[in-house]
């Protein structure tokens, strides 16, 4: 019997493991080792892949296109992820609260989910068409500009920011907003409403509410999200890829940006590996609180 | 759920809740209004634009000032699209490939979920650590090699390439999703009972809990459906020649080559119906998509 209960949940559980060792564990270590070895595809056939040690590493970072990528990718995860939180906060708040036309206002929240990444980047290069921008020509009729912001394609910095980069932010930021939502949306709903009532009798303010019985109740759930928002951010790619390339003047680049044109724009997938190992290494920091929030959870 | 227990009373006088507290709370309140206004504009400007631009005329497009309604309403970008690029085409092999992936993936999450959430057995933990790191491995990480072995396996440039890594790729969310879904829908009184009644192991998870849990199933087709429908990188590596193209992969192309800006309604209009079958199928499943999934990942 116990053996039969054994051989059960092998059986079950075996094809789910063979794709994730397929498709997950034996990519990341062969990426691994890729980033240890000479893998230029251009002379694989003449020299293998012979072991290099670190120099792939010492090769990203000595190119400063390289390094600027890397503060790129960590500015842009934090203003990604310090925007969607804040709004998504504020939304989840009102959407939690009951008002008339409360399910038309969450379906519309709902929508940029829907929009794929290549979709949402295509939109919002027309939106953000120098030229054709209806964005600007309001803030030109408002007053508010002289002449057309340049969203895409201005290479003046300010400091570490500059337009391209914001431009790209709101970009994502629109597009991973209404996953956020929903997700503070549900664990607002299941803080007790006693703990309002409570803080209603004492006479607290909506602000006061809002930071002493929300947040706190919230504070599981949102150190979730948070994690799941970094890794998300640093790894992405779509938008900055098909919006700008990483232009103008490698200001929108990040590294899975670089990454991708270092493989399959000049075959040295070497480089690309030592570049996503970065990336590897940065989410990895993130993925050991988050996994160890998991257990806890598990284990409670 | 709060949204359905709403009571009809509640919703007339809300409007005059709203603006008869504290002072402080009226300011509070305004504010929250007004920001919850333009963060509106912002998530719907670019779907507005996008459904507006896909009847219009390509000269009332690019006038300025813009035109914010089509004036002669046409169906023409419509057919353009469809002759400028395979369209129909497009959308149908992502439907195939979406769909297939997500059926597959969700099968193969059901089963080792549920041995996961249900029995101890040597190596379940080890086995949950393993899908939760590959649920955090960034994306580029794993592209490079996942790329040689689908090339090795012969299935570059066919759907069963795209398919295999859509199912890896979506696998340990969907395990980590219905794992959690599981312990909540499926209580073990439940399984005891099918196995007393003559069911072995495997006909108790057909018959009893998988019925049971398929809002959370669901919830785990459709969010695997999407991450598939979505996915650019992917499917531009994988799958990139001629009629067999992703709809993503299309669009992206398209918007390369700079949408053709002779060809924009046609490109928006290719947007639209790249976007539709989401929303059709977010639509439909709102409820069961916001229930499954808080169930499953919010537990803490």
């Amino acid at each position: 019997m116990v053996r039969d209960k054994l051989i059960f949940c092998y059986l079950m559980v075996a094809p789910a493991m063979l794709f994730t060792i397929a498709l997950g564990i034996y990519p990341m270590l062969y990426s691994m080792w890729m980033s240890f070895v000479e893998y230029d595809l251009l002379r694989i056939q003449q020299y293998g892949t012979p072991f290099v040690g670190f120099d792939n590493y010492v090769e990203v970072f000595s190119d400063p296109r390289f390094v600027q990528t890397v503060s790129n990718t960590v500015l842009f995860t934090i203003l990604a992820v310090s925007g969607t939180l804040g709004i998504s906060l504020l939304l989840s708040q009102v959407l939690n609260a009951k008002f008339p036309g409360r399910a038309i206002v969450r379906m519309a929240v709902c929508v940029p989910w829907f929009v794929p990444p290549a979709v949402a980047s295509a939109i919002w290069m027309w939106l953000l068409n120098t030229e054709r921008s209806p964005i600007n020509y309001l803030l030109r009729d408002w007053g508010v500009i002289d002449s057309n912001i340049r969203f895409l394609t201005d290479s003046t910095q300010y400091g570490p920011f500059s337009i391209p980069m914001l431009a790209i932010v709101a970009v994502r930021v629109w597009n991973g907003l209404p996953f956020a939502v929903i997700f503070i949306l549900a664990a607002l709903q299941s803080i007790p409403a006693s703990l309002y009532e409570a803080a209603e009798v004492d006479g607290a303010t909506i602000m006061q509410k809002f930071w002493h019985v929300t947040l706190p109740s919230l504070k599981p759930v949102l150190l979730i999200l948070l994690t799941l928002l970094i890794i998300g951010g640093l790894g992405s790619f779509e938008i900055n890829y098909i919006m700008t390339g990483g232009g103008p003047n490698n200001l929108t680049n990040i590294m899975a940006v670089y990454s991708y044109q270092q493989a399959f724009s000049f075959f040295r997938f070497d480089l690309a590996s030592a570049a996503s190992g970065v990336i590897l290494i940065l989410t990895g920091f993130v993925c050991v609180y988050y996994i160890r929030a998991q257990f806890k959870g598990t284990q409670q | 759920m709060s949204a359905t227990t709403e009571a009809t009373g509640a919703r007339s006088g809300s409007w005059k809740r709203l603006f008869d507290l504290r002072s402080g709370d009226t300011l509070t309140k305004v504010i929250v209004i007004l920001i919850t206004i333009g963060t509106l504009i912002y998530i719907l400007l670019p779907v507005f634009w996008m459904l507006k631009s896909s009847f219009q005329a390509n000269v009332e497009i690019r006038a300025l000032p813009p035109k914010w309604l089509p004036e002669n309403p046409t169906l023409q970008p419509y057919e353009n699209a469809g002759r400028l690029i395979p369209l129909w085409r497009y959308v149908w092999n992502s439907l195939f490939v979406s769909v297939t992936a997500s059926v597959i993936a969700t099968l193969l999450a059901c089963s080792a979920a549920y041995v996961l959430g249900r029995f101890r057995f040597p190596g379940a933990t080890l086995i949950l650590a393993l899908i939760l790191l590959t649920n955090l491995i960034p994306a580029i990480t794993r592209t490079f090699p996942i790329y040689f072995f689908i090339q090795d396996l012969g299935l570059l440039n066919s759907y069963g390439g795209l398919i295999l890594s859509y199912v890896g790729f979506s696998l340990p969310f969907a395990v980590l999703l219905l794992r959690g879904y599981f312990e909540s829908s499926a209580p073990p009184e439940l399984e005891e009972a099918a196995l007393v009644d003559g069911c072995n192991h495997f006909t108790a998870f057909l018959r009893v809990i998988l019925p049971v849990s398929l809002p959370g199933i669901a919830a785990v087709a459709i969010f695997t459906f999407l991450n598939a429908w979505n996915d650019f990188l992917w499917a531009s590596l994988l799958l990139n020649q001629g009629e067999m193209k992703t709809i993503q992969v299309g669009i992206g192309d398209f918007a390369q080559e700079g949408g053709g800006p002779q060809y924009v309604n046609a490109f928006m209009a290719a947007c639209v119906v790249a976007t539709i079958p989401a929303l059709i199928v977010f639509l439909f499943v709102q409820r069961w998509l916001v229930g499954g999934l808080t169930a499953g990942s919010v537990k803490t």
